[in-house]
């Protein structure tokens, strides 16, 4: 783990971390038609960075988000992470967390932590030490033996990120982490993503629905149009870090999320 | 639209594979004709027995013992089910009890309806309305509760009056839990008066087929069975019908 | 008076009443023994129902056995697969309208009075609801579930073992409740009608010699051992699913199987 720093993250190695996303292209196909779901995607995202898709429903954002993950697979095209292709799942390389909790309900919140490597066979007592870093990190220190239904909606995610973490890859893909949580909580949790990403250095790139949101959070947002699904802007957000809570009222805020906002209603 | 069709037709060809396998075994001699007789035969002593008029009577007798007992029992029931549900404290007394007399398995009171109703009518029909009643009750309860408070807020504050209420908020949304609970209770009746025909009684189907058995005539036992269990499967199916009808608004 | 006491004071009455109501001659003690002559009768023909329960309860054991493991096993494979599960549930939910006593007498015709038409009767009585339960334990797994297991690098039998397993165990669990309970009924209703053992011959040959604190005696034994299946069983759902709360998907299966729509039909 590399100490707190919340102006620039230490250079990773090269490409760790790197995502590449060349002329992807999805189509579903049912009976009576095909779906182009994304259409030529294009997309660079630089180690390190923090990197949010938004777009109006059905824009293929959170497919384009799987395919980074390994768990779908692309009509066309190629999507390298660390600058080799993912055909499958690869926890090494990726760790993603989803919407709601995806955690396992009969586990506790460590166990929860632990399973990617218990799935890998690590030995009990590594597999502990790492999850209580990981824990430690999302601020859950103390809270490992409870049942995920013990805990509140915040805390449930912060395991999710927790698990996420725990084989410390150098990605972490997050499918609209914070859609179920109500407004307070969501804006903790974002200042926690963001000391969590400062203090470890991973690319980050995140779906939302939320333009304030993404805007908060973003070095750059990705803004995709639905049907078929394609990037219509990309925006460098040059607010300073560490972001704060009076930004939100500030006029470099309003325009960038303004511009976002024009894209979307001219798409829906 | 294609898919179902397809699915529906796989569901027939599974129902004629059985037909085609029962056949198969018994006119092969696999399995001894005298134990198995075949599908075929079977139907046709299912159209024989069908003709008679004493099965007629006995199916016409089963009938009016299943129809009196609900007759009895769901209105007896929905009343008992949706007074609990009312009553907050009433409920809290009553429910763990009639939770319980609703786990317990009914069939081994039989006897008792013997003793105390000797062979007859009465019976079976108080029979199958004791096997009836706790589940009318329980899911009339459901049924109550499945009401939604934020409707019932919404119909008081635009001010429906008492019968307002209870026929467009009540009524509605209780409508597909209450067929379900009827399909569900018909099963119980209907298992009800045949377990009590079968196990002592002077007529009736369940009867017939228990006697069947006793003298080993397999063809007719047989023929008994596909038709109970035809009969049984009709009238499920025909308020699985009506609930997918009037489902649309069960959320 | 809260709930709770007012509970326990109707069930305090109605033992009381079972007492009194024939004692004073208000009900025929043909038709109601007493309490009191009910449980003489058992004590004293102890030996006899102790002989009838080793008999019932082998076949309920064995048929358990047959309806629980073919239940769960057809169930998980139903479950699992979109395509015979679209084909096949709506038949079996269809199937379970029947009452399957009728198919009793064919059992007894093909394997004779004997515990096997018992066995046999009782593992298809039990079979369907344990099948259902499964099926729809297995169906009702979050999908987000198996896509976080699946992004974590597991394998197949990684999700089997560490998802679809663990996630199905509370639906199976209140299947196997009520499948048990359809077998220990399937058990004793099979002997009551045709038998010369176990205990529900034994009530019923009491019954024909109207002689109702013997009948009673039997009815209250397999009470009893109803009650006691079903209490051993929510005990090791409660041990195994104490996180059951955390699936809504999982409760409502739950709630489904439990409340009705699979209970013993009798």
């Amino acid at each position: 783990m590399q100490p707190l720093a919340n102006v620039t993250p230490l250079k990773p190695p090269p490409r760790a971390g790197a995502i590449e996303v060349r002329n992807v292209g999805q189509v579903f196909r049912t009976k009576s038609q095909d779906v182009v779901a994304l259409e030529d995607v294009s997309l660079d995202i630089k180690p390190g960075r923090f990197v949010v898709l938004v777009g109006p429903s059905g824009c293929g954002k959170s497919t384009l988000l799987m395919m980074m993950a390994g768990l779908r697979a692309q009509t066309s095209g190629t999507i390298t992470v660390n600058g080799a292709p993912i055909p499958q799942p690869d926890p090494n390389r990726v760790g993603v967390v989803f919407q709601e909790a995806s955690l396992f309900p009969w586990l506790t919140a460590e166990d929860n932590v632990e399973f990617p490597l218990a799935l890998r066979g690590v030995a009990k007592a590594e597999r502990r030490a790492k999850a209580q870093d990981a824990l430690k990190l999302v601020g859950l220190e103390g809270f490992g033996k409870r049942h995920p239904h013990e805990l509140s909606g915040g805390m449930k995610q912060r395991v999710s990120i927790a698990r996420g973490l725990v084989q410390d890859p150098p990605v972490l893909l997050m499918d609209e982490p914070f859609a179920a949580l109500d407004e307070q909580t969501r804006m903790t949790m974002g200042d926690e993503l963001l000391r969590i990403w400062a203090a470890t250095g991973k690319t980050v790139v995140f779906v939302t629905h939320s333009l304030t949101e993404a805007v908060y959070l973003a070095d750059e947002v990705i803004v995709m149009s639905p049907r078929p699904g394609r990037i219509v802007d990309q925006l460098q957000v040059n607010l300073p870090r560490p972001r704060t809570y009076e930004m939100l009222s500030g006029d470099a805020f309003g325009a960038l999320r303004d511009r976002i906002w024009r894209h979307i209603r001219k798409s829906a | 639209m294609q898919a179902t069709l397809t699915i529906k037709l796989a569901r027939v060809a599974i129902v004629i594979a059985i037909f085609a396998l029962w056949e198969m075994l018994s006119r092969t001699g696999l399995v001894n004709p005298r134990l198995l007789p075949s599908a075929s035969d079977t139907l046709m002593t299912l159209g024989d027995l069908l003709q008679r008029s004493s099965v007629r009577t006995d199916l016409l007798v089963t009938a009016t013992e299943v129809l009196t007992a609900f007759a009895i029992a769901v209105p007896m029931g929905a009343l008992i089910g949706f007074l609990i549900a009312e009553n907050r404290y009433f409920a809290d007394v009553a429910k763990p009890l009639l939770f319980f007399a609703f786990s317990i398995p009914k069939s081994i009171f039989l006897p008792m309806f013997i003793l105390v109703f000797g062979v007859g009518f009465a019976q079976k029909v108080g029979f199958g309305f004791f096997s009836t009643i706790f589940i009318v009750i329980m899911s009339t309860t459901t049924a109550v509760e499945s009401v939604k408070v934020e409707h019932l807020t919404v119909a008081r504050s635009y001010g429906a009056t008492r019968a307002q209420t209870a026929f467009r908020v009540y009524l509605p949304s209780m409508l597909p839990v209450l067929l379900e609970a009827l399909r569900i209770s018909m099963i119980f009746n209907l298992t009800g008066v045949i377990l009590a025909e079968m196990y002592a009684s002077r007529d009736g189907i369940g009867h017939q087929i228990a006697t069947w058995g006793e003298n080993f005539q397999m063809k007719q036992l047989l023929a008994g069975v596909v038709m109970v269990a035809a009969i049984a499967m009709t009238f499920n199916e025909l308020i699985r019908w009506v609930e997918t009808r009037c489902s649309h608004w069960r959320t | 008076m809260s709930a709770k006491t007012l509970r326990h004071l109707i069930v305090a009455g109605l033992l009381v009443l079972w007492e009194l109501l024939p004692r004073t001659g208000l009900i025929p003690e043909l038709f109601l023994p007493s309490l009191s002559s009910t449980l003489l009768a058992g004590w004293n023909e102890a030996a006899e129902y102790g002989h009838a329960l080793a008999v019932t309860l082998y076949e309920v054991a064995v048929s358990m056995a047959f309806a629980c493991g073919g239940g769960i096993l057809l169930g998980a494979i139903v479950g699992s697969l979109p395509r015979p599960r679209l084909l096949i549930m709506p038949m079996v939910s269809s199937l379970y309208a029947v009452p399957l006593v009728i198919l009793y007498p064919v059992f007894t015709v093909w394997l004779g009075i004997g515990s096997e038409s018992k066995i046999a009767f009782a593992s298809i009585y039990g079979f369907l609801p344990t099948m259902l339960a499964t099926a729809a334990g297995i169906q009702t797994i979050d999908p987000q579930l198996l896509l976080a297991a699946r992004s974590m690098g597991a394998t197949l039998s990684q999700r089997l073992v560490r998802v679809i397993i663990p996630a199905a165990i509370p639906t199976v669990l209140s299947g196997l409740r009520i499948g048990g309970a359809l077998v220990i009924v399937g058990v004793v209703v099979s002997e009551m009608l045709i038998s010369s053992a176990g205990i529900g011959y034994l009530i019923s040959r009491y019954r024909t010699i109207l002689d109702s604190p013997h009948v009673f005696a039997g009815v209250l034994l397999v009470l009893f051992m109803a009650i006691a299946f079903n209490t051993a069983i929510r005990w090791i759902e409660r041990k195994a699913a104490i996180w059951q709360t955390g699936t809504r998907a999982g409760q409502s299966a739950a709630d489904e199987v439990g409340s009705g729509a699979m209970q013993p039909a009798t």
